[in-house]
């Protein structure tokens, strides 16, 4: 075995080894064992930071792969399935080792920054349990190599994330929360199951390298639309979990667990693995499934963003911007930009992280204001805050210098490449909803920024009735009442040393120069020449289809081994991309070689947009940060009377596009409705066959009782009574009497003797 | 008139047959136990007049000699059914069978 696989065991059983202590025996340790939890995931990183550090920085091997599995259920040759044999095991690659730095870092600083703002929590131990096994769930799709396994973790996932968004069970709204995450996350989860179906029907395993090398071997029996089908419902799991259009219903209202729980879920672990999981299933996306992906990414990224700009409440705001950027990855994995959706994952958790955080600060030191409305000049009492926030949110806009402007660039480059290279308008709408998603996120952060930091605090404008958000907080937190007291005494003041350090952590990561040298093109950082885009397989798998594309059927292994040359040339403009034959123009270029001319080209295609799109997403960001200005700062419009001059408008928005409405109306009603109907089929119909079959049981006994009474009875009672009877007449002859039974033994004498002489006579 | 003249086998017979007869109506109508062993006796009797009736017209000397066993049984009998009317009146205070019934018990 690998000693990276040795170290990345003791990784994924870390947080679980936490989970089982502090589940079991919080109580009995002192300060509920929260210096467990801490400790163990400052172990996990250390350990994962030293495999990301001996994988990408030591190795540097875009192609480095380390693989071990092992048997764990052999049924053998099932009836009707074929072999059945389930594998576990563990996949490290360049990808697998940073998502694992990435996820025990973010993890480990939750941790940390928990410690203060749960502390005096009545159920803090049982806190802190929970996010290890958030954990070790995550930790356990990173590096799951099989579907099968995948499936198991992302289970654990969605129970781990009830655990913690219906943390405050007491209160209402977080219990329907995690059930609204919960059941949102299962549809995802029935489709992504189908997908594992229908490639376990065809290859017999859950392998991923085997169902790709048997894809690339042409091996898959069904029609190509059965392979679109596939990829169409394993992305459905990602839908789920990574909350995009139609199931991102659940992220927003899954704000009601503790903020530090909303920056796990939104950076390192939940939201993560569905990006993630995409990516591990890339190589077998058909070309149809992508656009699906794409346009799927690019409706979520717009519609978040759009009701992003009109929430009021801290944390919804920075939900809903999760849900946008996470569409943003959605859509850079389907118009095949991988590295730089990948590349958004990890610059996003980062600055997520830092933001959710930050505003579990701004909560904290409000006591439990979540309200930007009645914020406000918190810039001076929280320096720490207010410096690492702004440095997020400049990231999350995607200014340059900051890490969030070199991926999110990335991203909407591939956009327009694949929009020039599929050539028809409707695929034009991907990046330009990009565009405009990158402006309304730079006006929506800068009002938040302005809102919650700047101007005179508000807190005194509240209204008193308006109490209940903060009033339903106390009630939750409980053991927090003790804490708000002391603080009431100070006022708002900046955290302690234990909350800030994470955001200063995280706040630094949100630079340009941790993942690249240049600020302007994240393409020449280690992170994109580290994570190429794999070459498909499904082109291959297809011969119509490449046929079509006027493919070479080449194995997928080659081509990945063809990919290591780095993408550090590829900046360079070139004009005319199209009609170029983009194999051979590739291989000029010293690029990469793809057997799929389409993947080819768009990557080229790409890169051949970066300027472009450096251009574009500028000035979308500047437009949007001085809108945010204009309106927030100078005052020169309204934004009160504006939202009432467009008022259907503002009210879409606000009620982020009556999604819960709608669902409310359809699928909720629509299941009352037909819980309802089997209601009635089940009173009326099987009730009904019951008492049916019991009344016809009762009758048929009612009979069976008349024939035992009357019948075997009444024989029995016959044959006693004709006992009776005789006995009664017989008992008359004995008398007694001495002189009766001489007259009786006459008679009987008399009568032998009439019977002899009458047998004499005849 | 021979026939009348003549004691024969017939008047025997049918002295010993009334005797019979009236044994057992004492035996069977009479209260008194005592008066019921005196039918029996005369039961006896009745027999005894028959064996010695047949004893003279056969010429034998056998019904002579049965009739002498059934006077000393008959004896015997009497002493001891005496004795145990004598226990019942112990016991019952009266001698009247037909108040006396414990045998259907």
């Amino acid at each position: 075995m690998h000693s990276f696989i040795q170290l990345s065991i003791v990784v994924l059983l870390l947080p679980l080894l936490s989970f089982v202590i502090l589940i079991f025996f919080n109580r009995k340790l002192p300060r509920r064992g929260d210096f467990v939890g801490v400790g163990i995931l400052g172990t996990a990183f250390a350990i994962s930071a030293t495999i990301f550090w001996q994988v990408v920085v030591q190795a540097y091997d875009p192609a480095f792969r380390v693989a071990w599995d092992f048997t764990w259920i052999d049924l053998g040759t099932v009836p009707g399935v074929g072999p059945l044999q389930i594998k576990m095991g563990i996949v490290i690659d360049n990808l697998t080792s940073i998502m694992l730095a990435m996820v025990t870092l973010i993890s480990f600083l939750v941790h940390l920054y928990s410690t203060g703002y749960m502390k005096g929590d009545k159920n803090y131990g049982r806190y802190f349990a929970f996010l290890g096994i958030f954990t070790f769930s995550m930790l356990g799709i990173v590096l799951s190599d099989n579907l099968f396994s995948i499936y198991i973790f992302w289970e654990l996932v969605g129970l781990s994330s009830y655990l913690l968004i219906g943390f405050f069970f007491e209160k209402q709204s977080a219990a329907d929360a995690q059930k609204k995450a919960f059941l949102a996350n299962r549809v995802g989860d029935i489709g992504m199951w189908l997908g594992i179906l229908i490639l376990y029907s065809q290859f017999h395993t859950f392998s991923f390298q085997e169902i790709y090398a048997n894809l690339a071997a042409g091996k898959f029996g069904l029609s190509n639309g059965w392979l679109t089908a596939a990829g169409i419902l394993l992305f459905m799991g990602c839908v789920g979990k990574s909350a995009q259009f139609p199931l991102h219903v659940w992220l927003p209202d899954a704000m009601e667990g503790p903020t530090p729980v909303s920056a796990l879920i939104h950076a390192a672990t939940m939201v993560a693995a569905g990006v993630y999981f995409v990516a591990r299933i890339f190589i077998m996306l058909t070309p149809d499934a992508l656009h699906v992906i794409a346009f799927i990414g690019a409706c979520t990224a717009f519609m978040a963003a759009t009701i992003a700009i009109t929430q009021n409440d801290i944390k919804r705001v920075l939900a809903y911007s999760t849900v946008s950027q996470l569409g943003y990855m959605v859509l850079g994995l389907g118009v095949g930009a991988y590295s730089a959706a990948l590349f958004h994952l990890v610059t996003h958790a980062f600055f997520k992280a830092c933001l959710f955080l930050g505003s579990g600060a701004i909560i904290h030191a409000t006591h439990h204001e979540q309200d930007m409305r009645w914020m406000g000049g918190l810039s001076k009492k929280m320096p720490w805050t207010f410096a690492t926030f702004t440095l997020a949110t400049l990231a999350l806009a995607g200014l340059p210098l900051t890490s969030g402007f070199l991926s999110k660039d990335a991203i909407l480059a591939g956009a327009i490449g694949f929009a020039n290279v599929e050539g028809g308008g409707i695929f034009y709408l991907i990046p330009v909803l990009g565009f405009f998603s990158a402006m309304l996120t730079a006006f929506y952060m800068g009002r938040q920024i302005w809102l919650v930091f700047f101007g005179e605090n508000r807190a005194h404008l509240k209204p008193a009735d308006d109490h209940h958000h903060g009033h339903d907080a106390h009630a939750a937190h409980g053991g927090h009442d003790a804490h708000d007291l002391h603080q009431e005494d100070h006022g708002i003041h900046e955290v302690p040393w234990n909350m800030r350090a994470p955001l200063v952590i995280l706040a630094a990561l949100s630079l340009f120069f941790v993942y690249s040298p240049d600020p302007l093109d994240g393409a020449r950082g280690w992170f994109m020449k580290m994570i190429p885009t794999p070459a498909t397989v499904v082109g291959a798998a297809n011969p119509q289809k490449g046929a079509l594309l006027g493919g070479v059927a080449a194995p997928a292994h080659a081509a990945v081994a063809a990919t290591t040359e780095t993408h550090g040339e590829s900046a360079a403009p070139a004009a005319g991309v199209h009609g170029v034959a983009a194999a051979s123009h590739g291989e000029e270029k010293g690029i990469h070689t793809y057997p799929d001319p389409r993947q080819a080209e768009i990557i080229h295609a790409g890169h051949a947009a970066h300027y472009t799109a450096i251009y574009i997403s500028s000035a979308m960001v500047l437009l949007g940060v001085s809108l945010a200005l204009i309106v927030y700062v100078f005052g020169i419009i309204d934004p009160d009377k504006t939202a009432l001059a467009i008022r259907p408008l503002y009210l879409f928005s606000l009620n982020k596009w009556y999604w819960d409405e709608i669902y409310d109306a359809t699928f909720i009603k629509g299941s009352m409705a037909l819980a309802k109907i089997f209601t009635w089929f089940d009173i009326n119909i099987v009730d009904g066959i019951v008492n049916g079959v019991a009344t016809l049981v009762r009758k048929f006994a009612f009979l069976n009782s008349g024939f035992d009474k009357h019948v075997v009875d009444g024989a029995v009672n016959f044959t006693a009574f004709t006992v009776n009877t005789t006995g009664a007449v017989l008992r008359k002859l004995q008398t007694g009497k001495v002189q009766s039974y001489i007259v009786m033994l006459l008679l009987a004498v008399f009568g032998y003797f009439v019977f002899y002489v009458t047998r004499m006579i005849h | 008139m021979d026939q009348l003249t003549t004691i024969g086998l017939n008047h025997y017979l049918t002295i010993s047959a009334l005797l019979l007869g009236f044994g057992l109506f004492a035996v069977m109508t009479r209260k008194n136990a005592i008066v019921v062993l005196m039918g029996v006796e005369l039961i006896l009797n009745a027999a005894n007049i028959n064996f010695l009736a047949f004893s003279k017209f056969n010429g034998g000397m056998q019904g002579v000699m049965f009739a002498l066993f059934v006077i000393v049984i008959a004896a015997a009998g009497a002493a001891i059914a005496l004795a145990i009317i004598i226990n019942i009146y112990k016991i019952f205070k009266s001698v009247d069978v037909s108040s006396i019934d414990s045998l259907k018990e």
